[in-house]
Order: structure tokens, then C-alpha cells, then sequence
């Protein structure tokens, strides 16, 4: 189902233009952005103790984000803003931190 | 003939119009709540129907049935263990793909369901034509069109589920076959299962033992942690051959299956242009017309709230002061009377000149804005602006309901998905100044010294916000989280549901706030008729005097305020005796009173709000937190302010 393709090489969504389009490949949960402390537990809902990049992993991954899917970046929103992407037939908006881990193949 | 009962779960993705069918099949007999013990909300109802008396809940909106929210842990373990006699799956025919993907989970769960596929009229617009029949088949479970907002299909929809309950039909089964390789895995395990008692069916238990799914895990690991490790090693074998997490590829597989469903059962036939929905979601998230779109809308929203806040809240309180006579002539003047006038009474109408003025408008317009789509967009939006102090966009709308009321601005935090943004949410939100304090800023400062020193005063507060907005944030331990929100098409609310939403939060607002308004004002009419004003004034008087330069008597106006924030202004001018205030105070006086108002406590139904939300403690530390540092910047703009004027 997911292939890796050596003339296509990854790139995280945030890479895309607007009107781009990816399949995905992976969901890094990737390193604490801009140096951001990262002690402690994820704190709320979720208590027992799985970490919050997993989390998000998954819940990309409810949103329809699984390794193979194609992905459209329909915009993004101004000052370093997050991006409104389009999969599944569905609007998402993603925030930027999240859309980072997102590893797409750009589609040609 | 013996009552017969029904159980009946509403279940689906939030936003497919779950909430508008509910209400057309519960009237008013719902009944909102918590899950006992959680934070999630919990909405019944009863209908009777063909000799039935049904009892409706409707599970929160959800996008997948893991256990990594509490709203979906919740409507898991509902299904399972209440076992509901019928759940009835609300999903979106414009967005098959991804409701199908919630459905299919629920159909692992082998509950008894029918299936409402709503907005068919928005599908139709967007050129979906979804083949009933067809998914029917495909799915092996009834499907019911509905168009939920015009009250289409409701009814035949409650027949069929109740059809189909007495039927007592049994669907076939499996619903998702994975791929080869899982199948087998899953079956190995339902072997390992076969004598264990769980409440979750035994293909649910294998697959989401291979899928990691931590709450399971517990349950099984309590009977035979042996199937634990099997599960483990299992789920690795899973591993080596696709290169993914287990989770991951069984996710992928079941949305794959969705997909497969949704595509044979829908026609494309119109080829996808912009629909008049489409050109109006472009231009109002576009960079220019969308920001525009976006303050124009938020200062015409707040404009009107307080052009009619202000009108209607001076009519009901001449209204209900107009009563007093009446009062006195019946409790006499005397100390019952005092305490019953000025204690109870002026209690309540300090509620309700607020609630209705001010609060109802505020939720039909937050209402109307959440289910037409647009909060969603602001949420996009402003994303980038609510990072800086730490949080994602979706913190934006407690933050604008707090310019009316930090009341239903707190409770409104819940959106956030963790704690920790919910409480930093909460926290920022008690810094925005709220109808009341805008009553203050504009009455003293804004008459007295001119609008660009209220402006001022409105600029230095956001400035607060954001600088200990980001100190809470780093404060706080924990990682930020990141926006991700579906932004479903525009639509026409349905208003009998934006309604009965506002009425339910009114409710809210009521229970939460009056009783602790009547009290303090009760506490305070006490204090006041055993002549312990005075003294308290001067046991601060250290605080006022000194340190604010502020009339001593300011001590008791700001203890009043602590009930409503204008209140302190109202005391202000009825213990000095005056309403022209620049005879009392002078400006330097009018801006730090102003600034102290402003910043030095969430009012007491805030106060309450925060510790329905968060407990007493968290709470205590924001309020002794916010009066501390209200007098430390009072104090000390005084004595810059001195410098310079």
C-alpha cells in the first residue's frame, strides 16, 4: 500500500503549496517544536499515560490521515497560519504543528 | 398491557445534525448533565411513541471510537455496558468516507443499529447521490434518509428502529474483513479469548488488543495478562510486514473499507464547481476579505449585544426597582426589610439584568455562529494569534464570549481538548474585560477623561492577556497542542436547536450564578446593616489609601464588585454621594480604580463557573493570583501615572 518511491521524495505537508497535493507516507511525532520544554505527562482526557505523540498520531489517523491517502492542501491561513486541507472529502483545518508531522509524497 | 421501554443511543460524528434530530425526537423532555463523574456532557430525553416510552441519550460527537478522548471512552463503554437496546448512527451523506469509518467501528462493537443518513439535501447541492439501497446492502444495516433541519424522515426513521428492534434481526457478521494476514492474527486471538468474560464482543477485544487500545488492555490484563504478550507479539508480526504500527495499518484498512463502501454507493453527478457555500467558505477564510469578514462581524455582533444589553437591562431593572415599594410596604423598613430588599432582592435583579440583556443574546448568536460553520472559521483564522500565548484557535471563542460574560466564557473552555489548555483557556478568558467591566472603563474613564484613554486601558488589558497568557503557558507543564478541526460546509442552523441550546446554557448560567449572587449580596446587606462597612474600609485602607491612592471607601465599592463587576461603580457613586465623579476623583484616581475593576477579580459566578470547571483549588490560585496583581498594577501606574499628570 505504501510504497517508497526514490524519484518522489518525502516532504512534510507544510511543504506544499496551496492546490498541491501528497500521498501520505508517514505521521512523524516528531521532536518538541522551537525548542519547547517537553516534560510532563499529556495532561487531561487522556490519563493513563500514553504520550501525547502517539496521540496525535492517531487521532490524524481518525481523521482519515493513513499512510497512503491523498492529501490536498487547499490553503493556508496568513502570519505562518495553519492549513486547510482537503481528504477524504472533507475539510480539515490542521494546525501548523501539526501539519509538520505530516510526510507526504508530493503527487506530480 | 405492561409499559414497554426502550433504550435508544444517538451516535455519530459531530456536526452531521446528531443534536437536530435529537431534538425533534425529545421535544423538551431533555435533560442535560455530566457523565457521572466526567467532564463531558451528557444529553437525555423521553419520547413515546406507538405505545414505547424511549429513552434518547445522545453520545457526544466523535470521530472514531479509540479511548484517546474522553468523549469517545464515554460513548464506548455506553454502548457496551448500558447496551442500549438500538443505537441510532447519525451520518453525513456529503461526507460518507468519513462517517461510514465511525459506522464501521460501531458495527465492531455488534450492537442492534439503524442508520440516519442525514443532510441528504446538502449531499444533493454538492452533486452526491447517495444509493440507499445499495449501502443497505453494503453495510447490512437499515439506512434511513433524513434531512434533519426540515424534520424529514424523522419519524419513519423511529419506526424502523423500532422495527427492527422487535425483529430482534441479526446482522451479519464480521463488517470489516482486514487484510489476510490480520485476520488470522485476529482470530488466534479470539481462540486465546474464548473463555474470557468481558463485556466488549470477542472480535472487538482481539482487534483492539492488536491495535494497543490501552483500556482493553487493562481489562484483559486483569483476567490472563498472558493474552497480553500474544496480542504483543501478534501485533509486531503485523509490524514487520507492513513497516507501519498495527494500529496504524488496521486503521488504514478500515478506512479503505469505508471508502470502498462509500464510493459504490454514492454517484458524483454534477462535476464539482463552486457552489454559492463554497465561494462564501472561501471568501470568508481568504487572508483579506476572511480577517475582514471577521471584525466587521465581531464588532457589528458586539455592538448590538450591547446597544440592546444596555437598553433592555436599564428597562428591567427600572422594572424590577419598581417593585420596591411594594416590598417595604410588606417587610417594612426595618431590618427584615432591609435584608429581604437589599440583600435577596437586589441579588436577583442583579442576576436577571444580566442574564437576560445580555446572556441570552450572547448564546443564540454564539449558537447560530457554531452550527451555520463560521466559528469554525474564526477558530482557522485566529489560530496563529491564540499560538502566541500558547493555545490553538479553537480558544478564540471563549475568549470573544468573554467580552460579554466570563461566565459562559469558562464553561465554554470545555471545547479545548486537554485540561491544561482548558484551564490555561479559562485563565486568559478571566482577564478579558466583560460587559461589566466595559460599564466601568466607559463610565469613569471613557466620560471623564476621553475615549482614547478607555482605548488605552482596553490596549493595556489585551497587552495583560497576552504577556501572562504566555507566562501561564510556560508555567504550566505540558506540551501545546495543535489545531485540528473539521470545517464542515456552511449551512441554514436549524433554530428551534439553536434555541433549545441557549436555553440550556441560560439554565446553566442560572444554577451556577444566582445562588452565589443571592448570597453575597445577602452577606454584604448584613455586613452593612451591623455596621461593618465602615470598618472593613479601614482595615484596607492600607491597600486603598496607601498603596492606590484611592478614597478609603473604594474598599467596600470593589468588595461589591466582587458580585458584579458595575457594581463597584454603582457603590462608587451612591457611598460618595455623587454621580459626577470628577468632583471625587481625580483622573490619575479614575485610572487606577479603572485598572484595579478591570483586573483584580473574576466576579463571584466566575469565580463559581472556575470551580465547577476545575476545582476549588485551581480556582483559589487564579482569584487570590488576579486581586494580587490588580493592586500591584494599580499601585503602581499610580505612581508612574503621577509622573505625568
Amino acid at each position: 500500500m505504501e510504497k517508497q518511491n526514490p524519484n518522489r521524495p518525502e516532504v512534510p505537508l507544510t511543504a506544499l503549496k496551496p492546490g498541491e497535493s501528497g500521498i501520505v507516507t508517514v505521521i512523524r511525532g516528531g521532536p518538541a517544536r522551537h525548542g519547547r520544554r517537553r516534560h510532563g505527562r499529556f495532561h487531561g482526557s487522556l490519563s493513563h499515560g500514553i504520550t501525547k505523540d502517539v496521540v496525535f498520531e492517531k487521532r490524524l489517523m481518525d481523521m482519515g490521515l493513513t499512510p497512503g491517502t491523498k492529501v490536498t492542501v487547499v490553503r493556508v491561513a496568513p502570519f505562518h497560519g495553519p492549513f486547510e486541507i482537503f481528504v477524504r472529502g472533507s475539510r480539515l483545518a490542521l494546525g501548523r504543528g501539526m501539519a509538520e508531522r505530516i510526510f507526504v509524497e508530493i503527487e506530480t | 398491557m405492561t409499559e414497554k421501554k426502550l433504550l435508544i443511543a444517538l451516535a455519530g460524528n459531530a456536526n452531521v445534525g446528531k443534536s437536530v434530530i435529537f431534538n425533534h425526537l425529545t421535544g423538551l423532555h431533555q435533560h442535560i448533565g455530566n457523565w457521572p463523574g466526567k467532564t463531558v456532557e451528557r444529553a437525555e430525553g423521553t419520547l413515546y411513541f406507538k405505545g414505547y416510552t424511549i429513552d434518547i441519550v445522545d453520545l457526544p460527537g466523535i470521530y472514531s471510537l479509540s479511548t484517546y478522548s474522553l468523549e469517545e471512552l464515554v460513548s464506548r463503554k455506553y454502548i457496551a455496558v448500558e447496551r442500549p437496546d438500538m443505537v441510532i448512527n447519525v451520518i453525513d451523506a456529503s461526507v460518507l468516507e468519513r462517517n461510514l469509518f465511525f459506522t464501521l467501528q460501531l458495527m465492531e462493537l455488534e450492537t442492534p443499529m439503524v442508520i440516519a443518513l442525514n443532510q441528504m439535501d446538502i449531499a444533493k447541492s454538492k452533486g452526491v447521490q447517495v444509493n440507499i439501497k445499495k449501502l443497505e446492502h453494503l453495510l447490512g444495516v437499515p439506512v434511513m434518509p433524513t434531512v434533519a433541519v426540515k424534520g424529514v424522515g424523522i419519524d419513519k426513521l423511529l419506526e424502523k428502529a423500532i422495527e427492527t428492534v422487535e425483529k430482534k434481526q441479526a446482522r451479519k457478521k464480521p463488517q470489516v474483513t482486514y487484510g489476510e494476514e490480520v485476520e488470522q492474527k485476529i482470530g488466534k486471538l479470539m481462540e486465546k479469548l474464548e473463555n474470557i468474560q468481558i463485556v466488549y464482543p470477542r472480535r472487538y477485544v482481539a482487534i483492539k488488543l492488536l491495535e494497543g487500545d490501552e483500556d482493553i488492555e487493562r481489562e484483559i490484563k486483569r483476567v490472563n495478562p498472558e493474552i497480553l504478550a500474544v496480542a504483543k507479539e501478534l501485533a509486531g508480526e503485523i509490524e514487520c510486514i507492513h513497516g507501519h504500527c498495527c494500529s496504524t495499518v488496521m486503521t488504514s484498512e478500515r478506512y479503505e473499507a469505508a471508502g470502498c463502501i462509500a464510493r459504490a454507493s454514492q454517484q458524483l453527478v454534477s462535476p464539482i464547481k463552486p457552489t454559492r457555500v463554497e465561494r462564501l467558505h472561501n471568501f470568508t477564510t481568504h487572508r483579506v476579505t476572511g480577517y475582514l469578514t471577521l471584525i466587521l462581524s465581531l464588532l457589528l455582533i458586539f455592538y448590538s449585544i450591547f446597544t440592546f444589553g444596555d437598553y433592555t437591562s436599564t428597562l428591567l431593572s427600572d422594572l424590577l426597582y419598581g417593585l420596591e415599594p411594594f416590598f417595604t410596604s410588606v417587610f417594612g423598613t426595618g431590618l427584615i426589610g432591609a435584608i429581604v430588599w437589599g440583600g435577596i432582592m437586589e441579588g436577583l435583579i442583579a442576576g436577571v439584568t444580566v442574564v437576560l440583556p445580555y446572556i441570552v443574546p450572547f448564546y443564540l448568536i454564539l449558537y447560530f455562529l457554531e452550527n451555520s460553520g463560521y466559528l469554525s472559521r474564526i477558530a482557522f483564522l485566529m489560530d496563529n494569534f491564540m499560538h502566541k500565548i500558547g493555545l490553538h484557535g479553537k480558544a478564540f471563542i471563549p475568549m470573544m464570549l468573554g467580552f460579554g460574560c466570563n461566565v459562559p466564557a469558562c464553561l465554554g473552555c470545555r471545547i479545548m481538548e486537554t485540561q491544561r489548555e482548558r484551564l490555561l483557556a479559562a485563565f486568559a478568558v478571566t482577564l478579558v474585560p466583560c460587559a461589566a467591566t466595559t460599564v466601568i472603563i466607559l463610565g469613569l474613564v471613557g466620560n471623564y477623561l476621553g475615549v482614547q484613554w478607555a482605548l488605552a486601558l482596553y490596549l493595556f488589558n489585551f497587552l495583560i492577556i497576552f504577556v501572562l497568557g504566555r507566562i501561564a503557558f510556560k508555567v504550566v507543564p505540558g506540551e501545546p497542542t495543535a489545531l485540528m478541526m473539521e470545517m464542515h460546509d456552511y449551512r441554514w442552523p436549524h433554530m428551534k436547536t439553536i434555541l433549545k441550546e441557549t436555553w440550556f446554557r441560560v439554565a446553566e448560567f442560572i444554577k451556577i450564578a444566582f445562588p452565589l449572587i443571592i448570597v453575597g449580596s445577602l452577606a454584604l446587606k448584613i455586613a452593612d446593616v451591623a455596621g461593618l462597612l465602615q470598618p472593613i474600609a479601614s482595615v484596607l485602607s492600607p491597600v486603598t489609601v496607601v498603596w492606590l491612592g484611592l478614597p478609603a471607601i473604594t474598599g467596600i465599592t470593589l468588595i461589591f464588585g466582587v458580585l458584579r463587576k458595575e457594581l463597584s461603580l454603582v457603590m462608587l457613586a451612591a457611598l460618595l454621594g455623587t454621580t459626577n465623579f470628577a468632583v471625587v476623583l481625580t483622573p490619575v484616581q479614575m485610572i487606577v480604580f479603572t485598572l484595579v475593576a478591570m483586573l483584580y477579580i473574576p466576579c463571584i459566578a466566575t469565580i463559581a463557573a472556575l470551580v465547577r470547571s476545575f476545582g476549588w483549588k485551581k480556582s483559589l490560585y487564579i482569584t487570590v493570583f488576579e486581586i494580587v496583581f490588580a493592586i500591584l498594577v494599580g499601585g503602581i501606574a499610580l505612581r508612574l501615572l503621577s509622573l505625568v499628570m
